[in-house]
């Protein structure tokens, strides 16, 4: 049994979290229940509710600010179609609540999913458009690559660990100002049964190191996938 | 956006959730485990061959078997070899080339995929030997070899039809008839896509 392996992953992802935390403008956390559909052969529908809340932030003058608060949640519908035998494209829909004010979000996606030997990589392109009553549209596209590595066997079977590792990068335009947003995310997930999986883990952002100053985000994920 | 896909995105909004029946797959199983924990007559036949090569052992669980198996790459090629709980050896799959599979087989196989494809395309091959161990053993030393093995194609094939395009894996005799045809269910990854 590799459990062994699973909690020295999380051993070494929750060390390394301590000396990030550091310098981190934002340490929260991300958790999120996915719910996935299969209508058909092609078609598959998504469902996720997603929140969230900040234990730590530092202010515009450089002062920590130590208070739990809820920053904001989302509410997605995405529909799927398989295009291919490892392809998919869809189309979503976000409502985002923050700050009492409630955004919009149109989400255009490609997904790619390779079987390598012993591991699967997913790449996925995405392009979205956010509208939201106070601030100037927001313009999107983003492209990520996910590896999903079984700990014990060659693919992913019920009852077993595994490590998720994504690095996502998203260039944005708003108000005819360009960002780069990078992410790591090192998750370790187990499969309880063909319907559900539980991941946790890191979600590390930086951004703004284009033209403004550099922050960085750190968040603690959990995630919940349930098929039904 | 059309009157029917504004119907679908109204079914989703309001409707979300309708609950279907999904269908359940058997899936084989299978574990890493740890060379000391191998049965002393497969790590003996691992060892005859005298090969210094890195070995992944698995053990394999379906429904109505157990079997151990072992994983290498030797000489640009995939070997896996499959043994009892005994540690007796049951049969040797190496991936080959396309063109190492003999002429005849290969027309007889073509128009087998012709039939029942309108476009196809070979993934994988493997080379299946099931026999004598002191045969299974020299068709790994050299994979060239005649014995009197009997000999199956294992084909990995991404074919297109009516009912849209899939991944089967179709295992033929030696002379390209087909033994069997299974379609390949992909394991869900909702997770990796969002």
């Amino acid at each position: 049994m590799n459990i062994k392996k699973g909690i020295y992953f999380l051993f070494l992802f929750f060390l390394s979290s301590s000396i990030w935390a550091q310098g981190t403008d934002h340490l929260g956390a991300i958790p999120s229940l996915n719910m996935n559909k299969k209508v058909d052969e092609k078609w598959s529908m998504n469902t996720k509710v997603e929140s969230r809340v900040i234990y730590k932030s530092v202010n515009p003058q450089g002062d920590i600010i130590k208070k739990y608060s809820h920053e904001l949640s989302d509410l997605t519908f995405i529909m799927s179609r398989s295009i291919g035998l490892s392809s998919r494209i869809s189309a979503g829909y976000m409502l985002r609540l923050e700050e009492g004010e409630i955004q919009q979000r149109f989400i255009q996606q490609y997904t790619l999913i390779q079987t390598k030997n012993g591991y699967r990589l997913a790449h996925r392109i995405v392009t979205d458009q956010t509208i939201s009553p106070s601030e100037k549209p927001e313009y999107r596209a983003r492209y990520r690559v996910s590896a999903e590595i079984p700990l014990n066997g060659k693919s992913l079977d019920t009852k077993e660990f595994y490590v998720r590792a994504n690095n996502e990068y998203l260039n944005s335009v708003q108000n005819k100002q360009y960002d780069l947003e990078i992410r790591l995310v090192p998750l370790l997930g187990y499969v309880f049964s063909d319907k559900i999986k539980l991941e946790a883990g890191l979600d590390y952002r930086i951004n703004s190191f284009l033209a403004k100053q550099t922050e960085q985000d750190f968040w603690f994920s959990i995630n919940i996938f349930v098929e039904y | 956006m059309n009157k029917l896909a504004s119907k679908k995105w109204f079914f989703i909004l309001v409707f979300f959730g309708p609950i279907l029946l999904s269908a359940q797959e058997k899936l084989e199983r299978e574990y890493r485990i740890k060379e000391k924990n191998v049965p002393a007559a497969a790590l003996a036949f691992m060892d005859s061959l005298g090969i210094n090569v890195k070995t992944k052992w698995y053990t394999e669980e379906s429904l109505d078997r157990k079997s151990i198996e072992v994983k290498f790459k030797f000489e640009k090629r995939r070997y896996s070899i499959e043994f009892d709980t005994f540690g007796r050896v049951e049969d040797v799959e190496v991936t080959r080339r396309w063109k190492a599979v003999e002429k005849n087989t290969q027309n007889r196989i073509l128009m087998q995929l012709m039939r029942e494809c309108t476009k196809y395309k070979i993934e994988k091959i493997q080379f299946q030997y099931i026999g004598l161990e002191k045969h299974l053993y020299e068709i790994i030393k050299n994979p060239n070899a005649k014995t009197p093995l009997q000999m199956k194609y294992e084909l990995i094939v991404k074919c297109k039809s009516n009912g849209g395009v899939d991944l089967y894996e179709y295992l033929f005799n030696s002379q390209g008839d087909t033994v069997s045809k299974s379609k390949i269910i992909f394991k869900n990854s909702s997770h990796l896509e969002y």
